[in-house]
């Protein structure tokens, strides 16, 4: 108990350590925000290099107060200075990407070197005049925030989480659709602006505390921990933001106990947090994407199992059984489809047998009627027929609706497949509701008539009437309507693909004859 | 360009201005927009009616994407002028909505199918208030009419191609923009999509509204379309697409890249 209360909570009374803990939270807080719109416009490159701007600011803000007030190390001074170091840098990148070929990496590359090598003469230049130790700069001490630094992290905080707040749609359409958001009269340039300067307002807020080089981990490292969690944008600003502040907190613990620099605990704590969601992360993280890859099936295997379960019928099929009749995969391959497949709730088991649930049947007779209609198909075309079924079995998995109503209307919507099963109809194309054509239904289904082409004029089609579909005839070839007083009208195939009908709710009750064999 | 072939193709510029008595939907002339020292377009004038279904064609880097963003007044041009139903461009925002094109998008970007189809009411909130439930109706709505709404929730990177571009089509439609700009939004999509979606502009355009598609695919040009623009550079050709379709033309403009295509062409145009 003593040590608990020595590890977490005596720690807690110290000034300095609260000073750090409020500042770095703070900073933390800002920098997960910002840090989401950095790394979504790719702009990381650009942070450190506001970071390394800042050394030439800082050095400049102190000699200019020294020269002329005669005031060393004046803070507010410096900061001033390195916000303007840093717009100056950003205005240069821009506009070197802009007038020349170099791109826009390449520019900010030769200006934040160029700037903190400035930053670095002065700082020679002057050394006998400038007094602070510039390694803090470059290092930071999170440990020795004073109140100062603690006011800066919390005007800033405020500006840059208000204008975010304010902004966030603006900001939101820019980095994702600059386009569009031009196009609609947001002003893009004017956003991005705003953008980077809180970007150079958190980064001087946050250099105090981890210093110039690793402030970058703690703007781009929470955030991409929330962009593998996240799939909302303002969802990963908060989570960015937590991710921070327990960044702030666990690494400032870690310095404490183990007496390392406070910004690199701090910055090491938060890669360790990302390493650990890179891992685990639900729907990004490497063991999710292992799964996932483990458990998927070839779609061809599940349709090879679906239509197996349905052509057992009411015999259903034990796991042993269906793994006899799908010899084209290993029976291990199988028994993961099957299990699979029950998990999506498409197959049910009871007692050992396998049964289809309804949205298995409906994904099975889709199959089973690309299976048959493919038949049909390969007999038209004078395949042989002992090749037909095997053929057919390879075509069935090519079951895209668009071809395959092509080719049932191709054929004249056969009734019957070449082995004379029944060609089972689209139940999502011809249920309730739906507007078809005549030619897609079979005997027994009710509909109400949408409109009636040229090619099926007759007095006694008129938009808004009733009919129910009598039995095919002519070797299917003509299709009867009957009317609600018992008229029939006989139409042939480009006559009933003339008239549209509304599919009323099914009275039909031959279902399809699943149970029957395909061969 | 010499003399001849300029000629050549302002006989075969057919103006659909004659035919359209009210203030046309979309009106460029002389427009040259460049990127550096080399023209993306030259003088390009095209007038556009309301209620046409125009397909933008010509070869790779021909300038077509630079001509729907300057119609959208995302490009400054050079010289010339872009008009929205007589208004300057930069005046019609708001009127003209775009559908991006499939590979400039980041789809890993997190953001859900609804929130896009919102993206289309920004141009309607004022900044300093929030979305209204009226917005969130419309889009909606529009999401249902391009059959998307059963996807509202999910990431955008977590769709097909043609759900993809279905969810920005319905951006558009909540835009209520009454000119529509896409960019290849047949490119790399099954056949069905493609059905899927020429379905949802035929809709647009019965709606009234007009709508300029960038299209790469000579053929299918002519019978998707109300009328073509062929552009390189230059305007080569304006007008049904029966005559802007010509192998003659196809093949200048191609500059022989076309060899496979001419049959392509000659059937698209019977069929």
């Amino acid at each position: 108990m003593d040590t608990l209360y020595n590890l977490f909570i005596e720690p807690l009374t110290q000034p300095f350590f609260q000073k750090a803990l409020l500042g770095g939270t703070l900073v933390a807080i800002v920098c997960g925000v910002v840090g989401c719109f950095v790394i979504l416009r790719r702009m990381a490159f650009l942070g450190d290099a506001l970071s390394h701007a800042m050394l030439a600011g800082v050095t400049g803000g102190y000699l200019i107060m020294q020269f002329f007030y005669g005031d060393a190390a004046n803070a507010p001074a410096m900061l001033i200075g390195s916000l303007l170091a840093a717009l100056i840098t950003v205005g240069m990148i821009g506009f070197i990407s802009r007038v020349s070929r170099v791109k826009n990496d390449t520019a900010i590359g030769i200006m934040y070197t160029g700037v903190f090598a400035a930053g670095g003469i002065l700082a020679s230049v002057f050394s006998h005049r400038i007094h602070v130790d510039l390694l803090h700069f470059v290092m930071g001490q999170v440990l020795a925030v004073n109140d100062t630094d603690l006011w800066v992290a919390g005007i800033v905080a405020a500006v840059v989480l208000s204008a975010v707040l304010i902004f966030y749609r603006q900001l939101q359409l820019t980095s994702f659709d600059p386009v569009m958001a031009a196009s609609i009269g947001i002003p893009v340039l004017a956003i991005d602006y705003l953008l980077t300067t809180c970007t150079s307002l958190v980064v001087v807020s946050a250099v105090t505390m981890v210093g110039v080089i690793l402030v970058v981990g703690l703007l781009v490292t929470p955030a991409a921990s929330a962009y593998l969690l996240c799939d909302r944008l303002s969802r990963m600003l908060v989570v960015s933001a937590i991710l921070g502040v327990t960044s702030v907190v666990g690494g400032l613990y870690v310095s404490l106990w183990t007496n390392i620099a406070g910004g690199a605990a701090i910055v090491a704590f938060c890669t360790v947090q990302f390493l650990a969601i890179l891992v685990v992360a639900p729907r990004y993280g490497l063991i999710a994407g292992w799964l996932r890859r483990a458990q998927m099936v070839p779609q061809q295997l599940v349709e090879d199992v679906l239509s197996c379960v349905l052509r057992a019928g009411d015999a259903h099929p034990t796991l042993e059984e269906v793994q006899s009749r799908v010899v084209e995969s290993r029976p291990d391959a199988v028994a993961k489809a099957v299990r699979t497949l029950t998990r999506q709730n498409f197959l049910e088991e009871e007692n050992d047998r396998l049964q289809l649930t309804e949205t298995g049947k409906r994904e099975a007779q889709r199959v089973l009627r690309a299976h048959r209609l493919w038949e049909a198909y390969l007999e038209h075309v004078g395949t042989p027929e002992t090749e037909i079924h095997a053929k057919a079995h390879q075509l069935e998995h090519v079951h895209d609706p668009a071809a395959v109503d092509y080719i049932d209307d191709k054929l004249g919507h056969p009734l019957r497949d070449p082995h004379g099963s029944e060609i089972p109809v689209d139940r999502d194309t011809v249920a309730p509701g739906k507007i078809v054509k005549v030619s897609q239904l079979r005997e027994g289904h009710c509909a109400t008539i949408v409109s009636v082409g040229p090619m099926a004029a007759n007095d006694l089609l008129k938009p808004g009437t009733s009919v129910r579909l009598g039995p095919r005839q002519q070797n299917g070839n003509m299709w009867t309507v009957e009317l609600t007083d018992g008229r029939k009208i006989a139409l042939p195939h480009a006559a009933a693909d003339a008239v549209t009908v509304e599919v009323q709710e099914e009275t039909r009750n031959a279902e399809v004859g699943a149970a029957k064999s395909a061969k | 360009m010499c003399r001849p072939r300029a000629e050549k193709r302002r006989r075969r510029l057919i103006n659909l201005r004659q035919e359209s008595t009210a203030t046309p939907a979309i009106e460029v002339s002389h427009l040259t927009v460049s990127y550096g020292p080399t023209p993306a377009l030259l003088d390009v004038s095209v007038t556009i009616a309301k209620g046409t279904l125009v397909g933008v064609i010509g070869p790779n880097g021909s300038g077509k994407s630079t001509l729907i963003k300057s119609i959208l007044g995302f490009l400054k041009p050079d010289f010339g002028t872009v008009r929205i139903f007589g208004q300057p461009a930069d005046e019609a925002k708001g009127r003209v909505a775009y559908v991006p094109q499939r590979g400039s998008v980041d789809w890993d970007f997190p953001i859900t199918v609804r929130e896009v189809a919102m993206m289309g009411r920004y141009g309607h909130i004022p900044w300093w208030r929030d979305a209204t439930r009226e917005d969130r109706r419309i889009a909606d709505e529009a999401l249902d009419m391009v059959r998307m709404g059963d996807f509202r929730e999910r990431q955008i990177g977590q769709l097909s191609g043609g759900q993809q571009q279905r969810v920005f089509m319905a951006r558009a439609m909540a835009q209520g923009a009454e000119i529509l700009l896409l960019d290849e939004p047949f490119a790399g999509v099954d056949a069905a999509t493609e059905r899927a979606i020429l379905d949802v502009l035929d809709r647009t355009k019965a709606a009234g509204r007009t709508l300029v598609v960038v299209h790469h695919d000579l053929a299918t040009a002519a019978e998707y379309f109300d009328a073509l623009v062929l552009l390189k550079q230059r305007l080569y050709a304006y007008g049904p697409p029966e005559a802007v379709l010509e192998p003659e033309l196809l093949s200048e403009v191609y500059e022989g890249k076309l060899r496979g295509f001419t049959e392509l062409v000659k059937r698209g145009r019977g069929g």
